[in-house]
This record gives structure tokens, C-alpha cells and sequence, in this order.
């Protein structure tokens, strides 16, 4: 739960919720590519990776499609 | 979470809109896929500005994780209760098949450059489709103009909490015509099986005017079958005031105004009967074509008693419907507006 619970928060206000007011829109799109990536468990802006690992594993895909800035 | 693979998009610079159909005005929404692009379903809601938590929470997502787990155990089996929930052909590919997007942005970030200006958002697909029919002189549809439409519009209020279960029905709606009931779980509508409110969103979205959705609701222990007959104006139920992209809309039909319904009190002050128009300028645009009114002559706090001689109650949603499908760009249209004590004739130009 508690994974679930940090992912499913993290995809959703990750970039937000850790960004003091200080910091601008760039750095919260550079921040999230960096965090996201850190975390290790998603494929980052990259589609035809998914559906590549998908079909190689037989796992179904989670898309989640976020408006960043 | 394990049990997927986990793909996150943060751009829709390239989005394939022939796969990727959603409410645009999200800026989070979740996609369950195989791995041949047949879709399991979607998750992600919203119906207010501020909010964007209100509708969505951590136990229904994995409610949804759960069913798609499920949808993909059965698979390829149920893939013919699967097809509705499959992208519908669209004339737009691409967003950049739009032609107010086209060719304005790349189909990756620029990360070493402007990062956030080489960032389409995903709401400016939903301006450019509004725009398409809008610089051809033609009446937006409905089905454009309200988008995703919550189950509200057919007056049921769905627990956020739950994958489609029922909170509330509203007294003499369609809901409550068809038998709804408080604590029904949503099963399966127009045949398809439903993980969340955003699949109920996906049917709504596709649905006629009128239209017969049958519906297979839990009910206890007990699974019995509803149907949802929602009349050809259905879709105006919705309000659409929350969404990003009614800022467009208020360029387009309001020269850049947010309007509010009057409270009680400022009716009651101007003594203006609640059935009357009664609009009050909550704020006026200060720049480019959101100051067209301004320009015309509207202040804050104005009150819009007459549009086009239409005098009675609308709300923003309602009036922008009205002037965005009878209306269009070049036209001035007549208001009155209640100005303190005084009532003053302006015309606002359509855009």
C-alpha cells in the first residue's frame, strides 16, 4: 500500500508537492524528469519502450499521461 | 504496481490521438493498455478548478489496478466486451493535425533549450478542436462544448473512493427515472465492463443525444439491469466552468469576461426575480482579445440582465452554449448591464 500509495501520489503531485515557490516552471519540468527517472520504476516519455517491454514481459501497460508546468 | 509496466508521459507534443482519447482538460490521466493497444480502461477525473484531487483517490485507483489486472488475466477472451472502450476514429491524428497547432511545436522537449515553451499541454488540443469549428463559422457542438461529461449530467453523483459506486441520485433525474439507487455499484455500461468513474466518463462521452444506456449495477448481492435513457439535451446539464479550456471560451463568447450567477442577496438588492438573467462580471480580461470587452465598455461587477434579448436565468456555461452555437465571429451582440442603479446598453463583439 504504502507503494502504491507513494507512486500513485508521486505520478500525481510529485513535481508540485517537493518545489518550493522559489522555483520556476523549468526547473519543475527538469526536476520531474530527474526524480521520475531516480525513482527507477517508469519508463520515462518514452511509448514505444513501454509497448516493447509489455510485449516482451506479457504485462499489461500503465499510462499515465501528466501536464508537468 | 509491480505487475505493470509504468510509462510516464509528460508531453503532448506527439501524442497519438488515435490511441491516446481522454479529457483533456486533465492534467493527470492513466491508461491501462496491453500490449496490442487494446484498452482495459482509464482512470482520472476532475470537476473542479482548484481541486484536482476532489474526484480521484488512492483506493480507487487500486480498485482500477486491480480490475485492469483482472481485464488482463481474461484477455484476449473478453475482447469483445473490450471493443467499446476502444479509441473511436478521429480526424485529427495528431495535434498537430490542428490547424491552430500545426507546425508550432516540435515532437520532443527541448530540454537543453526552453523547455516550457516546447511543452504543448494537453488542454490546447480541446482549444484548437473549439477553434476548428470556430474560425469556420460554425456552431460548436455539443459534444465538443461539453467534454467527458460527469455522471452528474444524468444526476448521479459517483463516490470517489469506489470504482463506479453510487453516492447520490438526484431526485427527478434520469438517474432516478431509471431506478438508481444510493450504494448500486456500477458494473457494466453499454456493455462495457467499468473500473472507474472515468470509464463511465469515456460511455458519457460517446453517447447520442438522446440515448438508452443499459447498465448492470450490483445491488447487494444481487446484479440487475438498469437502463439509463438520458434526453437529447443531456449533455447542458453539464457545467464546464472548472475546465482550463472555458478560458477560451470566454475569449470566444465573452470577450474575455468571467461571469457568475448573482447571489441571493445581490438579486435580492437589485430586485431581480431568481428566474431572471443576472449575470455578474466576476472579472474582465486585460489583454490581447480576452480585453474585447473591456474595450466595449463592461466593468467588474457589471450585471448582465440581457444578452441578445435572452432575459432569462443562464448560467456562464448555458450563455456561452447559447452564443457559441448561434453566434458567430464578427457579430455584436446586445447586453444590457446593471451598473449600480444604472441600467446601460453595450455591445459585445463575438469572437
Amino acid at each position: 500500500m504504502n507503494k502504491l500509495a507513494a507512486i500513485f501520489f508521486g505520478s500525481l503531485l510529485l513535481a508540485p508537492a517537493k518545489l518550493s515557490a522559489a522555483e520556476d516552471r523549468r526547473e519543475r519540468v527538469l526536476n520531474d524528469r530527474k526524480e521520475v527517472e531516480a525513482a527507477g520504476h517508469w519508463i520515462y516519455n518514452d511509448l514505444p519502450r513501454g509497448f516493447a517491454e509489455a510485449a516482451r514481459t506479457g504485462q499489461p501497460l500503465l499510462i499515465v499521461v501528466r501536464c508537468v508546468p | 504496481m509491480d505487475e505493470f509496466v509504468c510509462v510516464r508521459l509528460v508531453q503532448a507534443n506527439a501524442l497519438d490521438l488515435t490511441l491516446f482519447q481522454f479529457d483533456y482538460d486533465l492534467t493527470f490521466a492513466v491508461f491501462f493498455i496491453n500490449a496490442d493497444r487494446t484498452i482495459y480502461g482509464r482512470y482520472g477525473t476532475r470537476s473542479e478548478r482548484k481541486d484536482a484531487t476532489k474526484d480521484i483517490s488512492i483506493e480507487s485507483f487500486r480498485e482500477a489496478l486491480a480490475a485492469a489486472l483482472d481485464l488482463h488475466k481474461h484477455y484476449p477472451a473478453n475482447k469483445r466486451a473490450l471493443a467499446g472502450k476502444q479509441p473511436r476514429p478521429t480526424k485529427f491524428k495528431t495535434p498537430h493535425d490542428f490547424p491552430s497547432l500545426a507546425g508550432k511545436y516540435k515532437p520532443t522537449l527541448d530540454y537543453e533549450g526552453k523547455v516550457v515553451q516546447s511543452c504543448m499541454h494537453c488542454h490546447q488540443m480541446r482549444d484548437a478542436e473549439r477553434r476548428f469549428f470556430r474560425d469556420d463559422k460554425k456552431p460548436i457542438p455539443d459534444e465538443v462544448l461539453y467534454p467527458y461529461p460527469m455522471p452528474n449530467a444524468a444526476g448521479l453523483s459517483l463516490d470517489p473512493k469506489e470504482k463506479a459506486k453510487v453516492r447520490k441520485v438526484v431526485p427527478g433525474s434520469a438517474a432516478q427515472k431509471a431506478g438508481f439507487r444510493m450504494g448500486d455499484e456500477i458494473l457494466a455500461l453499454a456493455g462495457q465492463p467499468i473500473i472507474s468513474i472515468a470509464d463511465v466518463q469515456w460511455v458519457l462521452n460517446n453517447a447520442s443525444e438522446p440515448a438508452t444506456l443499459n447498465t448492470q449495477v450490483l445491488r447487494g448481492r444481487k446484479k440487475i439491469n438498469v437502463a439509463l435513457n438520458l434526453d437529447k439535451d443531456w449533455r447542458r446539464h453539464s457545467d464546464i466552468a472548472w475546465r482550463t479550456t472555458t478560458w477560451d471560451l470566454r475569449r470566444m463568447a465573452a470577450g474575455g469576461l468571467v461571469l457568475e450567477d448573482s447571489t441571493a442577496e445581490e438579486r435580492r438588492d437589485a430586485e431581480l426575480p431568481d428566474a431572471a438573467l443576472a449575470l455578474r462580471v466576476k472579472y474582465v480580461g486585460e489583454y490581447g482579445e480576452h480585453a474585447v470587452a473591456k474595450k466595449a465598455g463592461f466593468k467588474k461587477d457589471d450585471i448582465l440582465l440581457s444578452v441578445d434579448r435572452q432575459t432569462s436565468h443562464l448560467t456562464e456555461s448555458e450563455l456561452f452554449r447559447y452564443l457559441l452555437q448561434n453566434k458567430m465571429p464578427g457579430e455584436k451582440i446586445s447586453v444590457t448591464v446593471l451598473r449600480g442603479s444604472e441600467r446601460i446598453n453595450l455591445e459585445l463583439p463575438m469572437q
